[in-house]
């Protein structure tokens, strides 16, 4: 056999075929991959998506997925984060890089690549070197006041999604009070109060999607990081303010 | 960008390296799942100087010494030598993952380099970007050698600490009794400049356990 260089993979493609790439963030079991389940049922017949999923362990995300039928199982790709997924969305994101590439290459024009994130807890966001946007997911079994607490992602991901609204009775969480929590924690950014069959919300999630996707295609969508950290409240002789890091400062 | 050569083996020796490698475990999880006891981490680190880590090391000082030489077209022999030095198609493939994610980070950090020229963007194996890189930046070929025993060591000792914890200061002097005993070989494959001279010894135990472990459930490393 003659020694040759070609790679095993054809070089990259994929200035000529970016999708719009949006994370979805969230702690472990707020219903990251069915959210997803429900952005595919809601959008693949108009658009052409593809999945990765980050997982601890191996692909556990990735096989949920395609057994839910939402999508050619071919186009869920999962990427293993070794023990570290936050590195892997954050600080380190040439797995995933490589990984939404190869998906865009593969079932070139992609619309829509939707990245999830392993199962972390409130810190962890997506870097914009990696996606375009990204989804926070709560849910309220999680509890009322978590949204209170705010954190980057709570606090400045492009779209915060209140999840699983219809376990809301079984828990004593009152989701208005909720998403108001949750809407003072962003400064008035979009929340969405969502339950697996509550199709005004899945409606509105839809047009939300479309609407960024259509900026993003203009050339006007301009990804924001959430930050390492959430904004907070500092007080002074003049009662205090709120801000958010973006300059430089220290305590 | 003109940098010492320390100074380059501590950047490519640094776990803080954005090019994707934290999710390796050079084959300790497999071999922990396999049946070794923890207590044999030592003996495998020694193990793999022995036989991985010369494959390796040989690899990329020979690339480091035909790019240095202006020898480019002979690395795709380089590429066929370790190839044939590296049956289990595991352990093939995460090398290449890792060669392109440091391929990746070393296009952008230095556009001249041959990775973002006439090499192809992808499916290089990591000991051969490291080769191209180290003739282009000045990574002398000594560092180089040791670069890859202390790596190699060090990412067993990292996820030995994740696997199976104990003091972690125990771990880290494994990892340096590993790079010592690898010193009696450094002078060997340092000088190496002929594709064909790489050394070939192999671990059959470790393909067979990296094998096995891409079909293991619930796997905490890729590989």
């Amino acid at each position: 056999m003659p020694d040759t260089l070609s790679p095993e993979v054809a070089p990259d493609t994929a200035e000529t075929n970016r999708s719009l790439r949006l994370g979805i963030a969230g702690p472990v079991g707020v219903g990251k991959s069915s959210l997803i389940a429900t952005i595919c049922r809601a959008l693949a017949d108009e658009l052409q998506i593809g999945v990765i999923t980050n997982d601890i362990y191996t692909d556990e995300d990735a096989r949920f997925l395609r057994s839910a039928g939402v999508l050619d199982p071919e186009r869920i790709r999962a990427v293993e984060t070794g023990a570290c997924p936050h590195t892997a969305i954050r600080d380190d994101v040439t797995a995933n890089l490589f990984a939404v590439e190869e998906l865009e290459r593969d079932f070139a024009p992609l619309d829509l690549v939707l990245v999830e994130s392993g199962g972390d807890n409130l810190t962890a966001t997506f870097s914009p070197a990696l996606i375009d946007a990204q989804l926070f997911v709560l849910d309220v079994a999680g509890g009322g006041d978590v949204a209170r607490k705010g954190g980057p992602g709570i606090g400045r991901a492009d779209l915060l999604i209140v999840n699983k609204t219809d376990l809301a009775p079984y828990v004593g969480v009152d989701v208005e009070q909720m998403v108001a929590d949750a809407t003072a924690a962003r400064e008035g950014g979009p929340v969405l109060a969502l339950a697996r069959d509550d199709e005004k919300a899945i409606a509105e999630l839809r047009s939300w999607l479309l609407e960024l996707l259509a900026t993003h295609r203009a050339g006007q969508h301009v990804p924001q990081d959430p930050g390492p950290m959430a904004p907070h409240f500092h007080a002074d002789e003049n009662g205090g303010y709120i801000h958010s890091h973006e300059g430089e400062h220290a305590h | 960008m003109k940098l010492s050569s320390t100074t380059l083996a501590m950047l490519l020796a640094d776990s803080r390296l954005p090019v994707g490698a934290h999710v390796v475990s050079n084959g300790l999880e497999a071999a922990l799942r396999g049946g070794m006891a923890p207590e044999l981490a030592p003996e495998y680190m020694c193990a793999r100087m022995a036989t991985t880590v010369l494959v390796e090391a040989g690899t990329a000082i020979v690339t480091r010494a035909l790019v240095a030489a202006g020898e480019i077209e002979r690395i795709a022999r380089v590429r066929s030598e370790w190839e044939a030095r590296t049956p289990s198609r595991a352990l093939r493939e995460i090398a290449i993952a890792l060669g392109d994610g440091l391929a990746r980070m070393g296009r952008t950090v230095w556009p001249e380099s041959l990775l973002a020229g006439s090499l192809p963007a992808r499916g290089l194996p990591r000991p051969l970007v490291l080769g191209v890189l180290a003739a282009e930046q000045g990574l002398e070929a000594g560092d180089l050698a040791r670069l890859v025993a202390y790596e190699d060591a060090q990412t067993v000792a990292a996820a030995l600490l994740k696997l199976e914890p104990l003091d972690p200061a125990t771990a880290v002097r494994w990892a340096l009794e590993a790079c010592e005993y690898f010193e009696a070989y450094a002078p060997s494959v340092t000088v190496l400049t002929e594709p064909e001279a790489i050394p070939a010894f192999s671990g059959p135990q470790i393909e067979e356990w990296a094998e096995a472990h891409t079909s293991l459930e619930r796997r905490l490393f890729r590989a």
